[in-house]
């Protein structure tokens, strides 16, 4: 084997591991779900047993007024919490940028938070949030205040508060990341021209960072959809539908309703509308750093 | 380092910002040693008698000694503990190695396939869990079997007894895979920043030397890149340790993990507070532990994964 | 050559078994071997991991049990009694899974085994069985399928008898002067009364939980209230007089309930009886056994027991579980064997003095049982009235069960109209039924 050969196979040695685990665990499974979604498929049944419906489970599920419920909660719930979490955790990192004793302990412990397992965090929320028992009404009451129905009434704001106090740590950190590696340069210039904080912040550093906070709240918006577990432990998508996001949706029709065609097909909705998120991230991003490079040239130039 | 001296009000917000982090952790921490009576009955705050009872009754299966208080041993926790261990450990392994070896491959080398290799990759990173949730239940129970009458299906059974065909669904090696596919996108991503910074000439002087490809990269890059690898080793093993929906689907009395035995705990007949307080606690130490020890790391990682688009 | 030496080898053993078998017990046969069983996570099966022991003293078979909350536990058998070969020997099941079950063939009849000299015990006494129970739980095929009837056999046998009872706070009561309430609106006055007597307590707390609670508590309400799901033909009637009044209940109790009721489960709704935050708590007799747990209750001692009120009827449910035996099991006649020493005097005694749900009339009366739980007595009683037919146990019931559950959460929450959101149920219970096949014949 000469050793022309031998680096055109290389990369191909490095990548087969992966491409085949990927095909097989990831791929294939996401091609069957495709093809499942077509199907009216009962889980004792196997797939080849099954009857093919075209289109139906696809059509069921858009006039199905609970998926759209759990459709809208899942958007509302997606959005407030990255929304919130961008403007608290951005708001911090402006807030704490600067050389303060204790600063590296709170990053350590910043983290805890989203290390821990979501079914712990559900738990110890579900716990806070009790009725009677949890600490909040505790509190409250001890205070003279009326307890409220946290996990009831106000299902879908408190299941958002755990999802900010887990989360917003993440943009914390690397609002603050971002922060620190900004030309120094450019706020030195700006400081001597006489910007008061409000201005450097609001004319220099938030669109210096804007490409990386961009990125972040896109990856933030692709990982709510992802919650699941800390919902099921808090509230199993009750009451009614009112925090049954679709992910759960997904998993309780699979397992309690027994309706694996539909889930595939109910998978597929989201997918898709998460391929768009994706997609959209890409394009931000490529826009944004091209729009932030001439920024930066120009802060540069006038200073 | 200096400090600035700062108003205190920085201060003040500092400690309530680490209060209410950690608080609810705490609040876990202190529950788990209290009586469900405690608990409920509203002994609030520090003033409680402490008991270990909850990590006992936790605990039952692994004990030395038989705790008093528990007529049978109902809650297995021990043995998903080890599950989630062997589970957890062994994805995080494969994950590492087959993604070190991809990532640098898309990094180093121009290859054909190469763009969309690196495209499907960055693609699939969004997929959800629950969107593999119906598929994977489907495939690993009835599609990736292995025949009982065949060669190695038999061999199985006559070895590992059991019944019915030999399925990838409640097996280890099951849970283990779907965890590799679904990390691998991500680890893959947040690498190819690290190997990118390792300088060429590095590699080009090992392989005038005389090294293979192989060589260069276990004895050369992967050294250089230990604080990506650690980076992309804690968050594997959190999602690997911490996931629950793809493991309930897959998993058997025999294989399963500590997640889920905490949300079956959690019973409508029953909510003993203080045992899944305890079971809770048991599966955040590891976490803990890792936050407390590599938060550099982990910053480094999260930051090396959001910068690179 | 090899597999030929090993199958003589094994009739040389079977022989050599057979010959002591027939000196020897009936269990002797089976001795040794082990016996997979999924069991749910529940008070009454809690109990049976107690006495599980005894039955591998007496008989040399040894039994390991995959616990699981009864949801999953579902989702469990759906998968292992869909395979050719199972792994377990004996499940028990929900009552609603029973239609399932039977109608997709993966539960044994159990009419070869009764027939079956060596292995039924003649002292077993069926007809000391709770009849409501056997047909309710082991019974498929009869009227309407899964009522009692002439074309009906036997698939499953009734353990862990559970029907809805009435516990009050006894010294609340005294000390207002309230009668214990018979009837449905004493029973919904006096659950609005409490609040402002014992100001911070709740009247009455019921499961309200979106899904399956909800829905749980209407159904409760539903029969003594002399609604039904289904009038004789199949169609839903829910949305009937009887059906309002009942969700009007339910509201009424949910509303004068203690605090966060909406949102409660059965856990938080026994949780906050335990507590003493309610007077009263309406649902299943398993939780006698923790009411009087001192590490778990604060009102030891302080509880009263009384029947199901009545509406226009008595009518208290019929719940619990079932063993039976899948189709796929391995080791089907030690499972019976099982199967038949849980359910026989023996085991249900032990079982009742162990915190279980017995369910024999001889249980409720004996002296021993009634010594150690004087509540005992008032169950038997109840399981008397308890009405087969609250539910329906048909195999779409899961996804009508589902629908109600969420629709009567949002009445309870956000303040839909009952009878707009009762004809929407009706509604979609017509469309599944239609699609199953149910008026088929019209």
């Amino acid at each position: 084997m000469n050793s022309q050969t031998f680096n055109k196979l290389t990369p191909y040695m490095f990548m087969a591991p992966a491409v085949i685990i990927m095909a097989i665990a990831l791929l294939y499974p996401l091609g069957y779900m495709v093809y499942g979604s077509f199907r009216d498929w009962d889980p004792s049944q196997s797939i080849s047993e099954t009857e093919f419906v075209g289109f139906k489970n696809y059509i069921t599920l858009f006039f199905d007024p609970a998926f759209r419920e759990s459709l809208s909660v899942t958007l509302i719930f997606a959005f407030t919490v990255v929304i919130a979490e961008m403007v608290i955790g951005v708001g911090l990192a402006l807030l704490l940028d600067r050389n303060i004793r204790g600063m590296s302990v709170l990053r350590t412990l910043f983290i805890l938070p989203m290390m821990i397992a979501p079914v712990v965090v559900g738990l110890m929320w579900r716990y806070m949030y009790h009725p009677t028992v949890g600490t909040f009404n505790r509190t409250l009451k001890s205070w003279g205040f009326e307890g409220v129905d946290w996990l009831g009434q106000h299902a879908l704001l408190s299941v958002i508060i755990a999802d900010i106090w887990q989360w917003t740590p993440f943009i914390f950190i690397l609002a603050l990341a971002a922060l620190q590696s900004l030309p120094r340069s450019a706020l030195e210039a700006a400081r001597i021209d006489g910007a008061t904080g409000w201005q450097q912040i609001i004319y220099i550093k938030l669109p210096l960072m804007m490409p990386v906070l961009i990125v972040t709240a896109l990856l933030r918006l692709i990982d709510a959809f992802k919650v699941l577990e800390v919902i099921l432990v808090m509230t199993e998508g009750g009451p009614g539908l009112s925090t049954e996001i679709v992910a759960l949706r997904i998993s309780r029709t699979a397992t309690e309703f027994r309706e694996l065609g539909t889930a595939a097909a109910m998978s597929n909705y989201l997918l898709i509308l998460l391929l768009f998120f994706t997609l959209a991230m890409f394009a931000f991003t490529r826009l944004q750093e091209a729009r932030a490079a001439r920024l930066a040239r120009q802060v540069q130039e006038e200073g | 380092m200096e400090h600035d001296r700062q108003n205190p009000a920085f201060y003040a917000l500092l400690v309530a910002l680490i209060f209410m982090a950690v608080g609810p952790i705490f609040l876990m921490f202190v529950n788990s040693f209290k009586l469900d009576v405690d608990i409920i009955g509203g002994t609030s705050g520090l003033l409680f008698l402490p008991t270990i009872q909850n990590y006992e009754t936790a605990l039952c299966d692994i004990l030395w000694y038989e705790p008093d208080h528990i007529d049978f041993c109902s809650l297995k926790f021990g043995g998903a503990f080890i599950n989630s261990l062997i589970i957890a450990l062994i994805s995080t392994f494969l994950t590492l190695v087959i993604g070190c070896m991809a990532a640098y491959a898309l990094v180093r080398f121009r290859f054909m396939g190469r763009d969309t290799a690196s495209l499907t990759t960055l693609m699939v990173r969004m997929v959800p869990p629950a969107v593999l949730l119906v598929p994977v239940f489907g495939l690993w129970n009835n599609e990736f079997c292995l025949d009982r009458d065949g060669l190695i299906g038999g061999w199985i059974r006559d070895t590992f007894g059991g019944r019915g065909d030999v399925c990838l669904a409640g097996t280890h090696s099951g849970i283990i895979l779907v965890y590799v596919a679904m990390n691998l996108p991500f680890v893959i991503w947040i690498l190819q920043s690290f190997i990118v910074q390792v300088p060429r000439s590095l590699e080009e002087a090992a392989r005038v030397d005389g090294a293979g490809p192989f060589q260069v990269f276990f004895r050369v890059v992967l050294p250089l890149i230990k604080p990506g690898l650690a980076a992309a080793a804690i968050f594997t093993f959190r999602i690997a340790w911490n996931e629950y929906l793809l493991a309930s689907a897959l998993s058997d009395r025999n294989t399963k993990t500590v997640p889920i035995l905490i949300v079956n705990n959690m019973s409508e007949f029953n909510v003993e507070w203080g045992v899944i307080m305890a079971t809770g606690m048991l599966l955040a130490i590891p976490p803990i532990i890792f936050t407390l020890f590599a938060s550099r790391q982990i910053i480094t990682g999260m930051t090396a994964g959001a910068v690179k688009g | 050559m090899l597999k030929k030496l090993k199958s003589s080898a094994v009739s040389a053993v079977s022989a050599l078994t057979l010959a002591t078998a027939a000196l020897a017990g009936p269990y002797d046969e089976y001795a040794g071997e082990t016996l997979i069983v999924n069991f749910p996570a529940h008070p009454h099966f809690d109990a049976v991991m107690k006495i599980l022991p005894e039955f591998t003293k007496q008989t040399g078979i040894e039994v390991e049990v995959d616990q699981l909350p009864y949801l999953k536990m579902r989702e469990r058998q759906t998968l292992e009694l869909a395979q050719d070969e199972g792994e377990y020997d004996l499940i028990a099941y929900v009552v609603f899974s029973k239609a399932d079950y039977v109608f997709a063939d993966q539960l044994e009849n159990l009419a070869k085994y009764f027939m079956n000299p060596k292995l039924a015990d003649p002292t077993y006494d069926a007809g000391d069985l709770i009849d409501g129970y056997v047909y309710n739980i082991g019974f498929a095929g009869g009227d309407k399928g899964y009522l009692e009837g002439k074309t009906g056999s036997l698939f499953g046998i009734p353990y862990g008898s559970e029907t809805s009872i009435l516990g009050y706070r006894k010294d609340i009561f005294d000390k207002h002067g309230l009668e214990v309430p018979e009837t449905y609106d004493e029973m919904l006055e006096i659950a609005c009364k409490i609040p402002e007597l014992e100001p911070g307590m709740g009247g009455l707390s019921s499961r309200a939980a979106s899904g399956h609670h909800a829905s749980h508590a209407f159904l409760l309400h539903l029969a003594p209230l002399g609604g039904r799901v289904f009038d004789a033909d199949w169609n839903p009637i829910v949305n009937n007089e009887a059906g309002v009044k009942a969700a009007e209940a339910l509201k009424q109790i949910v509303d004068c309930g203690p605090e966060g009721s909406a949102s409660f489960g059965f856990g938080e709704a026994l949780g906050s009886f335990l507590n003493g935050d309610t007077a009263m708590f309406l649902d299943t007799t398993v939780v006698a056994g923790q009411i009087n747990d001192p590490s778990k209750s604060q009102v030891v001692g302080k509880v009263g027991w009384a029947m199901h009120p009545m509406g226009v009827r008595r009518g208290s449910q019929t719940g619990g579980f079932g063993i039976g035996i899948p189709s796929n099991a391995e080791n089907k006649e030690a499972a019976f064997l099982l199967m038949q020493w849980l359910t026989s005097k023996e085991g249900d005694k032990l079982v009742a003095m162990a915190g279980g749900n017995p369910s024999r009339f001889s249980t409720h009366a004996d002296a021993d049982v009634n010594e150690k739980f004087p509540h005992m007595a008032t169950f038997g009683e109840a399981l008397k009235h308890a009405d087969p037919d609250w539910r329906p146990i048909i195999p779409v019931w899961g996804k009508i069960n589902a629908d109600l559950g969420t629709t009567l959460s949002k009445v309870l929450t956000e303040d839909l109209d009952i009878q707009v959101a009762l004809d929407g149920v009706a509604e979609r219970t017509r469309a599944v039924m239609d699609e199953a096949g149910y008026y088929t014949w019209r």
